[in-house]
């Protein structure tokens, strides 16, 4: 329901409450940067996700068809100062790939997550308090019942959280054999427990407009700047050659990754070659093996036409074939049935192809729960553990799982107290980084509910940029300090990394 | 000359209906081929090749007739638009000026409604021999008036004496095309090159001759270009723009090139490099490649190109390569690939659709020739090249989204027998070519899908249709 093809934002039905900051950009809530326009639009031919085999193709101009010996898979639309060159666009990212490098990958939550409704504050006062100031939200101490949705305690936390159960895995809860809990481990930081949680991030103090409050989580600084924080490393560390190093799955460019001069991509999906009829399911018809027998029979001696339609449709299927293996498919079951999922897959084949990707981003969800929060909410909630447990199997089944970390972050809390129906904006929302590399548990320190700040916001107790200024120092490699003004942040203690 | 007088009298036998012996029409190849009775196969293929495919009607309407009836109709009858206007999605009337994406599909419409399929088919022959790109040229005004430009020497009905030396004259002096190859900047301080160098290389005589040898210099270039100064574009009001000349911005003085002097102004340049001897075969042999596959023998060639340099008017070259024999080549098997607006337009004809949404505009992007954006001032490369694997997948998923379309709902037939339901959607279709092989793999293919339930059923009769117009065999013409 709140999962579309388009993953386009549904704006609530419900009017504003009176203390909500009900603004215009409630209803356009991502990270595109929408005033960019591609310079480039680079064909992504199914060599590249195969490695290319045979070489990258060398072409002189930049004409598509002398560069595609097959077929475009994709296309990705690419941004930066000048055109690009194909060829040393794909030699360049050939060339990374084969070093192994850090890849990781931010998923935005759009509209500002309920991070109390999520991931239960489950301490004594804070338990208390929650349940006052949400008479109709709060979750339920327990199982879920048909009454109230329940929580299942985080280990490793002192019995400080909650997750909400619409996050953990069971038939009750989230309806899967996987979930965050199963990401979570034990929670100390060793094997298996492959989830980092910071409760309560933002910045100080929270500006509570979703317009402001992305462009600093999206720049890296509390200043609206033209470039992203990930654009800034891109132009310090990255390639001036390979826009696929750093790809928003989407139509747009992120703003996270919008560069004064690398070259960068926005690429919507790597499943465009398929044969498709609508309104069918594969119970009841394969079109691309239909037409594979088509294209399989032989035309006249002579007939260059009807033999080139013939020959070029068989091609077709050849593609079609290899990219759905190509995007899990089989190999990676486990992902719900979500636009989040295709975003996903499409990322984790962009991440294992010979490419060069070292960014990916994501934005999806609509978080804006201002109204109907129970209904809109834990759809999302379920959605998201089960992808996300999918998402690090594909990963692993693709063998660079060890080389990905996946930031999930939205661009602020809500209210402490609801509003009868939602809850409006707030501050301070968690943080979850996932990745056999991170070190999980909880990494940074839960502010409590007692003590809000004057507008009964959780109180931030770290500063996003100390987790960005991680991620560039100990991960995808750099100075923090050249990228992120007003450095360094404090926010939690010792290595991002296990 | 005696040739010359046989094919007079052949054209003056055709025209009051005077039959001949076979063993005269196998010694005059192209009067045979107009005196020839046409069968189904050849009625297609004539509305593929001279239109955007046949309807039931016109089916009906010249099987058992000859050829050189159908071509004569062709070349005489003016333009009539008929079947249901294109629509928005919202119901409301295209806006050409106010939309890019109006402007291209007002233009597929008129092809899929034209009555005489000719006129707009030789009207996008014009646009991509003359290819000029909209994204160049504003206001989108100057589109339009090219595109009138170019339908009045295809409407050969309302236009019987148009000849390419007039259209090449009228094309020079275009509002769009003075601003697309820069013609409006050219003046005698700062003359440019761009129109004279394409008139030639492009538009009139190729780069090199027969013998491979170059048809005319850099200096020609050079010169020429001099006599096309001083022309410019009014579009104060958009609707009614013009190009107009100045003298004073024009080279006034002599002009030496492709081997003749004098004070040229822009037609009397041009009429010198119409003159030039590359110049007929250069168009006779673009126009063939229009219509038939296999290029024309050296008899052949010759032959329209003194058909054509009597009197240079178009209407008796194309009544020579209509008629000709080579239209109805490979019949049994179809071997030139349908440009995708040609299948565009010919998919609406088929099926008996209007234009109600962008969709045709956004395939035909996708499958790679989006009217009035060529890639280049040379127009689209097309033949093979059409197909490749991103524009076979356009080209289905447009056959596909026409095939599904509630006002293409299909009858739910339950119990039928897979060969009927074969007949049925190809008959749903408009009855296109398929292979016998290929009627045979969708035969297996309805008889191993699921009809159980009447959604099968229609995922079924979908499906055959979206196979037999948007497969293999779909393509070609």
């Amino acid at each position: 329901m709140h999962d579309d093809a388009q993953g386009g934002f549904a704006p609530q039905a419900d009017a504003a409450h009176q203390e909500a900051v009900r603004c215009a950009d409630c209803a356009r809530s991502d990270s595109a940067a929408d005033h960019l326009r591609p310079v480039d639009h680079m064909p992504i031919p199914a060599e590249a996700l195969l490695g290319f085999p045979d070489g990258v193709p060398r072409t002189s101009r930049y004409n598509r068809r002398a560069f595609l010996r097959s077929a475009a898979v994709g296309m990705a639309a690419v941004y930066g100062t000048s055109r690009i060159d194909w060829t040393r666009a794909f030699e360049a990212g050939v060339a990374e790939a084969a070093t192994g490098p850090t890849q990781v990958v931010m998923i935005f939550l759009n509209g500002g997550l309920d991070g109390l409704d999520a991931l239960v504050p489950l301490g004594a006062t804070d338990y208390s308090v929650y349940q006052a100031k949400r008479p109709l939200l709060h979750r339920a101490l327990g199982p879920t019942t048909p009454e109230r949705v329940g929580t299942t305690e985080v280990p490793g936390t002192s019995g400080l959280f909650g997750w909400a159960n619409p996050l953990v895995s069971g038939t009750a809860n989230n309806g899967d054999t996987k979930g965050l809990d199963t990401l979570w481990g034990d929670g100390l930081g060793g094997l298996g427990s492959d989830l980092a949680l910071f409760p309560a991030v933002d910045y100080n103090p929270p500006n509570l407009s979703h317009f402001d409050s992305r462009e600093y989580w999206f720049s890296g600084d509390l200043k609206k700047l033209a470039t992203g924080w990930l654009g800034r490393w891109l132009d310090a560390y990255g390639s001036m050659d390979n826009p696929l190093q750093a790809v928003s799955i989407g139509n747009s460019v992120s703003k996270q990754i919008v560069t004064a001069k690398a070259p960068v991509a926005a690429v919507a999906s790597l499943t465009g070659g398929q044969f498709a009829i609508e309104r069918t399911s594969t119970n009841q018809i394969r079109p691309v093996d239909e037409i594979g027998g088509l294209a399989a029979v032989p035309a006249g001696a002579g007939n260059a036409g009807l033999g080139r339609s013939r020959s070029a449709y068989a091609q077709s299927v050849d593609v079609a074939r290899k990219v759905s293996s190509l995007n899990g498919g089989a190999a990676a079951p486990g992902y719900p049935n979500s636009s989040l999922s295709n975003r996903l897959r499409t990322a984790a084949s962009l991440l294992g192809a010979n490419v060069g990707v070292r960014v990916v981003t994501i934005d999806w969800g609509s978080f804006d729960t201002h109204g109907n929060q129970r209904a809109a909410l834990d759809p999302q909630l379920r959605v998201l553990s089960q992808a996300l447990a999918a998402f690090k199997d594909d990963l692993t089944t693709r063998g660079i799982e060890q080389n990905v970390l996946t930031v999930v972050f939205s661009e602020f809390g809500r209210r402490i107290a609801e509003n009868q129906s939602g809850t409006d904006h707030g501050a301070a929302g968690p943080v979850v980084v996932m990745g056999s590399a991170v070190r999980g548990g909880l990494r940074s320190e839960h502010p409590g509910l007692a003590s809000p700040d004057r507008r009964g916001n959780l109180q931030v107790t770290t500063d996003f940029r100390s987790i960005y200024q991680s991620l560039i120092g100990e991960w995808l490699g750099g100075d923090p300090g050249r990228i992120l003004p007003g450095g360094p942040f404090a926010g939690f203690s010792a290595s991002l990394l296990a | 000359m005696s040739t010359t007088t046989a094919r007079s009298a052949a054209v003056r036998r055709r025209n009051t209906g005077i039959q001949r012996g076979r063993r005269r029409r196998l010694r005059l190849p192209a009067a045979g081929g107009a005196q020839r009775r046409m069968t189904e196969a050849m009625v297609d293929r004539m509305y593929w090749r001279a239109g955007f495919g046949p309807t039931d009607a016109d089916r009906r309407a010249w099987t058992g007739k000859s050829v050189g009836s159908l071509v004569n109709w062709m070349l005489s009858t003016p333009q009539q638009l008929e079947g249901t206007p294109a629509v928005r999605a919202d119901g409301s009337p295209l806006q050409p000026h106010a939309s890019d994406t109006d402007l291209v599909l007002t233009w597929v419409d008129r092809m899929a409604r034209s009555r005489n399929p000719l006129v707009e088919r030789l009207t996008f022959f014009w646009h991509r021999h003359f290819a000029t790109q909209r994204e160049e040229v504003s206001p989108p005004q100057l589109m339009t008036k090219q595109n009138g430009l170019f339908r009045k020497y295809a409407d050969l009905g309302a236009n019987p004496g148009a000849t390419f030396t007039d259209l090449v004259y009228e094309v020079g002096e275009d509002p769009a095309m003075l601003r697309f190859l820069t013609g409006e900047d050219s003046t005698r301080r700062l003359v440019n090159e761009n129109y004279a160098r394409e008139v030639m290389e492009l538009f009139c005589l190729g780069v090199l001759d027969d013998a491979g040898n170059p048809n005319y210099t850099e200096d020609d270039v050079r010169e020429l270009a001099k006599a096309l100064t001083g022309w410019q574009v009014n579009d104060d009001n958009p609707d009614a723009a013009f190009g107009y000349f100045t003298r004073s911005r024009w080279v006034d003085g002599n002009k030496t090139f492709l081997g003749r002097s004098g004070n040229f102004e822009h037609r009397d340049a041009v009429a010198v490099v119409l003159e030039h001897r590359s110049h007929a075969t250069f168009l006779v042999r673009r126009l063939w490649h229009e219509f038939i596959e296999t290029p024309p023998d050296p008899a052949t060639l010759a032959q329209l190109t003194a058909t054509y340099l009597r009197g240079r008017r178009l209407k008796p070259l194309l009544e020579r390569i209509l008629t000709h024999p080579l239209m109805f080549e490979s019949l049994a098997e179809p071997n030139k690939v349908k440009p995708p607006v040609v299948f565009a337009a010919g998919m609406l004809r088929q099926l008996g659709l209007s234009i109600t949404d962008d969709r045709v505009y956004t395939a035909l992007r996708d499958m790679g020739q989006l009217p009035y954006s060529p890639p280049t001032v040379a127009g689209w490369e097309g033949g093979l090249t059409w197909l490749n694997t991103n524009t076979t997948l356009a080209r289905f998923a447009l056959a596909q989204r026409l095939v599904s379309l509630p006002a293409k709902a299909p009858e739910d037939i339950a119990g039928e027998a897979a060969d009927a339901a074969v007949t049925r959607a190809h008959t749903a279709v408009g009855r296109p070519w398929v292979a016998p092989a290929t009627r045979g793999a969708l035969v297996a293919y309805a008889g191993r899908a699921p009809v159980a339930r009447s959604q099968d059923r229609d995922v079924r009769q979908r499906a055959l249709r979206a196979f037999m117009l948007g497969g293999p065999d779909g393509q070609v013409m």
